[in-house]
C-alpha cells in the first residue's frame, strides 16, 4: 500500500520551501523596483509555458490568440506552436539529473563527495577530443578525404560506434578521477569532501589549460576547441525523428533525455532492489556496523564512488555531444555538477524527486534568462534557487516550530499512544 | 615508508623546514623584484582567507562558505564606495563589517536552525554570486563590471624603517593598508588561538565540543564568534581584491579564491604563521603565472602552472593522511608487544580450566 501521509509530509517540506523561497525573493524584486506577481507570472511562463503565455492559468489551460478571432483552448504543456519552452527544460534538465544522481549514489553510501564538477568537465574535454579524433583515424584508415564523400554505409556504422565508444570513455575518465577520493577515504581516511574540492580545481584548472593550448582550434576570441566530427554527434530530436513535431523545434534535448531518465531508474533499481545497492545504503550509517553485519563497507563506498564518477562523465560527455559539440573556455568553470549537487540536497536523495526538481530548476533558469521584465538580471533565478535551498534545508526548525504552536496536540498524541 | 616516516619524523621535519627556509630566502632575494611584489600581493586574499578558514575549522565548523563572504566584501566595498567619495578606508571598513554580519548571519542559521552544514555554505555562495550582480544590474544598471572614476584604490604606504635598507625596500614596502593588514592578522590570530583563554576554548571547542560542554564553556557563544570573525577576515580579502588593486568590482572576481584559501588553511593544519607561508607560495605561483604570460616565447602554458599548488595541497594531504596512518600503526604494534608479554606471564601463572 503506498503510504499517502508519507509522501504528504516529503512533498509538503519542499512545496513550502518553494513558496517561503518565491515569496522572501521577491522583496528583491521589489527592490529593483518591479511588481513581483507579474513578473513570477512572466517567469514561470518563459521557463514552463507555451509560446505566447500571459498568466499563471495559461500555464494549465490555454488559449492562443488568433487572427480570425476563433478560440480554443488547449492543454498547455501539450501546445507547441512556435516551440514549447518545456522542451528547453528538457534538454537543460538532463545534464542535471545525472549529475544528482551521481551526487545521491555518493550520498546514499556515506561518501560526501562534491567532486561531480571536476568529473563531469574531465568527461566533457574526453569527448571532446575523442568526439573529432576516433573519426579523423577512421577517416585515415578507409581513405577517406572529404567526410561528405565517405560511403554512406561507413557514415551509418560510425554513427553508431562512435558516440558509444565516446560515452564509454567519458565515464571511465569520471569513474577513475572519483576513485581517486573514494580511495583517499577508504585507505587513508582524507576527508573526501576537501580531496573533491582540490580535484575539483585541478580538473578546472587542467581542462581549461587544455581548451586554451593544445586543443585549441582556431583564432576565435574565446577559446574553444574543434567541434565534433557529426558522426559523433547525438543528433537532437528535432533534426531526426521529431523533425516535424513543432514542440520540439529550438530545443537541443535529444536522446541524452532518455539516457537520464534510464539511468534514474537503474539507479533507483540498484539502490533498494539488490544486494549490492543495499550494502551501499547500510555502509552509510555506520561503518563499524556494517562490518558486523558482514558488509564489506569499504567495497561498497568505492563502488558507490565509481558510479558516482562515471555518472558526471556521463553528465559531461551528454552536454558537448548532444548539446554543445565542443568545449568553450568558461564551461569548465560553468559549475554544472555543483547545480548537480543543490538538486540532489533539495531532492533529499529521492530519486522521483531528483527528476522533478532537476526540471524545475532548469525551468527556472530558463525563465529567468529570457525574463524581460522592468530591468530584472538573470540572475534572480540563482537567488530563488538559493533561498529555496536554504528554506527546505530547515526540515527540523519547521518542525519544532509546528510542534510550539501546537502543544496540546503533541501532548495528546502522546496520551494516546500510552 | 611508514617505518621510516615513524623513525624519523623529526629530522624529516626539520630538514623539510630548513630546506622550505632557504628556498624561501633564495626566491625573495633571487626573484625579479616585480615578481615578488605581485607575488605578495596575489597572496594578501589567500593570507586573510586562509586565517578566516582555519579560525572556523579551529572551533569545529568546516567552514565553505569563505568565496561567497570574500566576493560579497568585494562587492560591498565599490558599492560604498560609487559616487559617494567617500576615502577607500571606509569601503574595507564596510566590506569587513558586512563579511561579518554574514558570517554572523551563517552561524545562526547553523546553529540555531540547524541547517545542514555543506548546504547551507553552497547556498550562501550561490546567493552572494548571484546577489551581487544582480544588485550591480538592477540598481547601478552596468553590466560586467562595475567602476568608477569617483572609487580611488587604496594608496600605498612606505614603512618607516625598512623604506631606507636597500634590498627590503622594494620587496617589503609600498604596499597598501590591507597588505600590511594581513601580516598583522596573522600575528593576531596567532595570539588569540595560543595565547588567550579565549582562544584556549575555542581550540577546545574544536578539539571536541561535548569535552568543551562539560567544563562549562559556552559552545554556542565561541563558534558563534568564530564564525563572525571568520567572515570579517574574509570580507577583508574581499574588499583587497576589488579596491586593492584595481578599484572596480567584476561579476564573479573571486574566481575560486575562496575555495583556495580553504585548501591553503588544510596545507598549513590550521597553523597561522604556516598559512602565511603557503600563502605566500599560492600567490607566489599565480604570480609566476601571470609573469610568464606576459613574456614572449614562453611555452610553459600558465594554466598548469595554477594547478601545481592544488596538486601540491593534494600530495600534502597524502602525506598527513599517511603520518596520522604510520602513528597508528606505531600505537597498535607497541600495545600488540605489549598485551602480547602480559598475556605470556597470564599464561605461565594462571591455569585456564581445570
Amino acid at each position: 500500500m503506498i503510504n499517502l501521509r508519507r509522501i504528504l509530509e516529503n512533498a509538503a517540506i519542499p512545496i513550502l520551501a518553494t513558496i517561503l523561497g518565491l515569496m522572501v525573493s521577491s522583496i528583491f524584486v521589489i527592490m529593483a523596483r518591479t511588481d513581483p506577481i507579474p513578473t513570477y507570472q512572466r517567469l514561470f511562463c518563459e521557463g514552463f509555458g507555451p509560446r505566447g503565455c500571459q498568466s499563471f492559468g495559461d500555464l494549465i489551460l490555454f488559449t492562443p490568440q488568433t487572427e480570425d478571432g476563433s478560440s480554443t483552448t488547449y492543454f498547455a504543456p501539450l501546445y507547441g506552436e512556435g516551440g514549447h519552452p518545456l522542451s528547453i527544460v528538457l534538454e537543460r534538465g538532463t545534464v542535471l539529473i545525472l549529475a544528482a544522481l551521481a551526487a545521491t549514489i555518493a550520498f546514499q553510501a556515506g561518501m560526501f563527495s562534491i567532486g561531480m564538477d571536476g568529473q563531469l568537465v574531465l568527461g566533457a574535454i574526453t569527448v571532446a577530443f575523442l568526439g573529432y579524433w576516433i573519426p579523423d583515424q577512421i577517416y585515415a584508415l578507409a581513405g577517406v578525404t572529404d567526410p561528405a564523400t565517405a560511403p554512406a554505409g561507413l557514415l551509418t556504422v560510425m554513427h553508431l560506434v562512435v558516440p558509444l565508444i565516446c560515452i564509454a570513455a567519458a565515464m571511465l575518465v569520471g569513474a577513475f578521477y572519483s576513485w581517486i577520493a573514494g580511495y583517499l577515504k577508504v585507505k587513508l581516511n582524507v576527508n573526501e569532501l576537501i580531496s573533491t574540492i582540490i580535484l575539483n580545481a585541478i580538473a578546472v584548472q587542467l581542462v581549461s589549460f587544455l581548451v586554451n593550448n593544445p586543443m585549441r582550434s582556431d583564432t576565435n576570441t574565446t577559446a574553444r576547441t574543434r567541434r565534433i566530427d557529426d558522426t559523433a554527434w547525438l543528433i537532437p530530436f528535432n533534426r531526426s525523428i521529431l523533425q516535424d513535431v513543432d514542440w520540439f523545434s529550438g530545443s537541443r534535448a535529444g536522446i541524452g533525455i532518455i539516457l537520464a531518465l534510464l539511468a534514474a531508474i537503474l539507479i533507483s533499481l540498484y539502490l533498494w532492489r539488490t544486494a549490492a545497492g543495499y550494502e551501499q545504503r547500510m555502509a552509510r550509517g555506520s561503518r563499524l556496523f556494517a562490518r558486523f553485519g558482514g558488509i564489506p563497507s569499504e567495497r561498497a563506498a568505492l563502488r558507490a564512488m565509481l558510479i558516482s564518477g562515471a555518472l558526471s562523465g556521463l553528465a559531461g560527455a551528454i552536454q558537448i555531444l548532444g548539446v554543445e559539440r565542443r568545449v568553450v573556455a568558461d564551461f569548465a568553470s560553468g559549475g554544472m555538477g555543483f547545480d548537480g549537487v543543490m538538486v540532489a540536497i533539495l531532492a533529499r536523495e529521492s530519486i522521483a524527486g531528483i527528476i522533478l526538481v532537476a526540471f524545475f530548476f532548469a525551468g527556472l533558469d530558463q525563465g529567468a534568462i529570457n525574463l524581460q521584465f522592468g530591468n530584472l538580471p538573470r540572475q534572480l533565478g540563482g537567488i530563488i534557487i538559493a533561498f529555496i535551498i536554504l528554506f527546505s534545508s530547515m526540515e527540523d526548525f519547521f518542525r519544532r516550530l509546528i510542534a510550539r504552536l501546537r502543544p496540546k496536540a503533541g501532548q495528546a498524541k502522546v496520551a494516546g499512544t500510552s | 615508508m611508514i617505518d621510516l616516516l615513524n623513525t624519523y619524523s623529526r629530522q624529516i621535519r626539520l630538514v623539510l623546514i630548513i630546506v622550505g627556509a632557504a628556498l624561501g630566502l633564495a626566491l625573495f632575494f633571487g626573484m625579479p623584484v616585480i615578481l615578488v611584489q605581485s607575488g605578495i600581493r596575489l597572496a594578501t586574499p589567500f593570507i586573510l582567507g586562509s586565517l578566516a578558514a582555519l579560525v572556523a575549522t579551529r572551533a569545529g565548523v568546516l567552514n565553505l562558505a569563505i568565496d561567497g563572504k570574500m566576493l560579497l566584501g568585494a562587492f560591498i566595498a565599490v558599492a560604498v564606495l560609487y559616487k559617494t567619495g567617500f576615502d577607500p578606508l571606509v569601503g574595507v571598513l564596510a566590506a569587513t563589517l558586512a563579511g561579518g554580519i554574514l558570517g554572523l548571519i551563517f552561524a545562526v542559521l547553523y546553529l540555531r536552525i540547524k541547517i545542514n552544514l555543506v548546504i547551507l555554505a553552497l547556498a550562501v555562495n550561490l546567493f552572494v554570486a548571484n546577489a551581487t550582480v544582480f544588485f550591480m544590474r538592477a540598481i547601478f544598471g552596468v553590466f560586467g563590471t562595475l567602476a568608477d572614476p569617483s572609487i580611488n584604490s587604496l594608496p600605498t604606504i612606505a614603512l618607516p624603517i625598512i623604506k631606507d635598507i636597500p634590498l627590503l625596500a622594494e620587496r617589503l614596502s609600498g604596499y597598501n593598508i590591507v597588505v600590511y593588514l594581513s601580516w598583522a592578522m596573522v600575528f593576531v590570530i596567532w595570539l588569540i588561538l595560543f595565547r588567550t583563554r579565549f582562544g584556549r576554548h575555542i581550540r577546545a571547542v574544536g578539539e571536541n565540543r561535548e569535552a568543551a560542554e562539560t567544563v562549562g564553556i559556552n559552545v554556542f557563544q565561541v563558534q558563534v564568534f568564530a564564525l563572525t570573525l571568520s567572515g570579517m577576515l574574509a570580507g577583508l580579502a574581499g574588499s583587497f581584491l576589488s579596491i586593492g588593486v584595481l578599484s572596480q568590482f567584476v561579476e564573479n572576481m573571486t574566481a575560486g579564491r575562496g575555495w583556495t584559501a580553504i585548501t591553503v588553511s588544510l596545507f598549513a593544519f590550521e597553523q597561522p604563521v604556516a598559512a602565511f607561508f603557503t600563502s605566500l607560495f599560492f600567490g607566489l605561483s599565480e604570480a609566476v603565472s601571470f609573469y610568464l604570460q606576459s613574456q614572449p616565447g614562453v611555452t610553459v602554458p600558465p594554466d598548469l602552472l595554477l594547478a601545481i599548488p592544488q596538486i601540491a595541497t593534494l600530495s600534502a594531504l597524502v602525506l598527513v593522511a599517511l603520518r596520522i596512518r604510520a602513528a597508528e600503526l606505531l600505537k597498535r604494534r607497541n600495545f600488540a608487544a605489549q598485551f602480547g608479554r602480559e598475556l605470556a606471564n597470564l599464561r605461565q601463572g594462571v591455569v585456564v580450566g581445570d
